[in-house]
């Protein structure tokens, strides 16, 4: 089995770390590099929407400009996250790697069954969502965290933890934020739709969302946390992590990405329709 | 096992094609869709738009994920399945069939010799498994 690599944990702009998962992504299915697994951290506060989601319908644009939040488009699915105090991660392997089965939701359950170990290991107990959101019961909001969906993460029965994967040419990444801390005002200013009256709104995602810090001790770190879900990680899967930097191809992808794509939010905008 | 048509060539990226003389009609095999589980939305090319062998003419987005699609052909996109706007189910329900996504007016009838047929493929995907 091919080794695995550590990116470790360091904070980007929002932009950048976008540009740099994609860059190991097409890189393993160039070149087929090593699985990675990377944590980061955001250098300034950020919304991510997923791939197929329309800006301004899920967004507040001018919100996000008041309140210095830059929005970014992931190239995985699912519905927007906002990233200030998190842990956000991604896996990276192929599709044939025999720790992962065959489908999107039976790989994001094996990821998941880590961050539950590894959530464990700091004291927290976890479980997987047995039942979530599927077609036809689709949310209206736009919050990744307002609803749960099959095998994401609940401490207490709230929402601690949001995925999603991209698959092609036999490799999938999957993406996922683990809230540190969690700040509902925040995040109803930032999505769509506001609803009134605004203090309902800002309850029914305080009922529905958690994070580590709502049970853990701030003397836990962030170190501890990465630390945690490293070891948890590996012994699930019995392998070993090599920390290891992007390479070079990595690198050049990355700023290539940065200034080609990762700079167009135009995508399912106003300005161009969104998909079926 | 899972049945692929005779009359359908594959891709290795689980795209079948149907050639009707220098034109492509083309969609997801069975086991593509059954991978991606319950479709939500797809993303086609437009119409009088290029799209090139080897590279994403579009993506699917399932629960928790989103696949890209790759072109098996270079050609010129003629039409799109208008249907999917209305019941994207059709891609799980019957994707070999009604289930298509674009159609296509290949460029070099030449790119249909990397094409595998439904017994080619059926082995291609036997030996991605044993592959593991």
């Amino acid at each position: 089995m091919a080794a695995w690599r550590l990116v470790p944990f360091q904070r980007y702009p929002p932009r950048e770390n976008m540009a740099i998962d994609e860059a190991i992504f097409r890189e393993v299915q160039r070149s087929g590099g090593p699985p990675t697994i990377r944590l980061y951290g955001w250098m300034s506060p950020a919304v991510s929407i997923g791939h197929f989601q329309h800006i301004d319908r899920e967004i507040d644009l001018d919100a996000c400009r008041q309140g210095g939040v830059t929005v970014v488009r992931r190239p995985t699915g699912g519905k927007a996250v906002y990233h200030d105090d998190d842990l956000t991660y991604a896996v990276i392997a192929g599709e044939n790697n025999t720790l992962f089965p065959p489908t999107i939701l039976e790989t994001y359950r094996v990821i998941s069954k880590c961050l539950v170990q590894g959530l464990h290991k700091l004291g927290l107990e976890a479980i997987l969502a047995e039942e979530g959101r599927m077609q036809g019961q689709g949310s209206l909001e736009a919050s990744c965290f307002s609803v749960p969906s099959l095998h994401e993460l609940l401490v207490q029965g709230r929402k601690i933890c949001g995925s999603a994967q991209m698959r092609s040419r036999g490799v999938f990444m999957q993406q996922g934020s683990l809230l540190m801390s969690f700040d509902p005002e925040k995040t109803c200013d930032i999505m769509l739709p506001h609803r009134e009256p605004r203090a309902n709104q800002v309850q029914a995602l305080q009922e529905k969302v958690t994070s580590l810090y709502d049970h853990l001790p701030r003397s836990v770190t962030r170190e501890d946390v990465c630390q945690s879900l490293i070891e948890a990680f590996q012994d699930e899967w019995a392998v070993s992590f090599a920390e290891g930097a992007l390479t070079a191809a990595e690198e050049k992808l990355k700023d290539h990405l940065l200034a080609t794509k990762y700079e167009n939010l135009t995508k399912y905008s106003s300005q161009n329709p969104s998909p079926p | 096992m899972k049945v692929f048509p005779d009359d359908l060539l594959y891709s290795r990226e689980h795209v079948w094609v149907r050639v009707e003389g220098d034109l492509a009609i083309i969609g997801i095999t069975d086991l593509a869709q059954e991978k991606l589980g319950e479709v939500h939305s797809i993303e086609l090319p437009e119409i009088d738009s290029e799209v090139e062998r080897d590279e994403p003419f579009g993506a699917v987005e399932a629960a928790k994920g989103t696949v890209e699609l790759i072109s098996p052909l270079t050609g010129n996109v003629i039409n799109v399945n208008e249907d999917l706007i209305d019941d994207i189910g059709i891609v799980n329900s019957d994707p070999h069939d009604t289930g298509w996504m674009i159609v296509v007016e290949i460029n070099d009838l030449d790119e249909l010799d990397d094409l595998l047929d439904s017994r080619g493929y059926h082995d291609f995907i036997l030996q991605e498994v044993e592959g593991d």
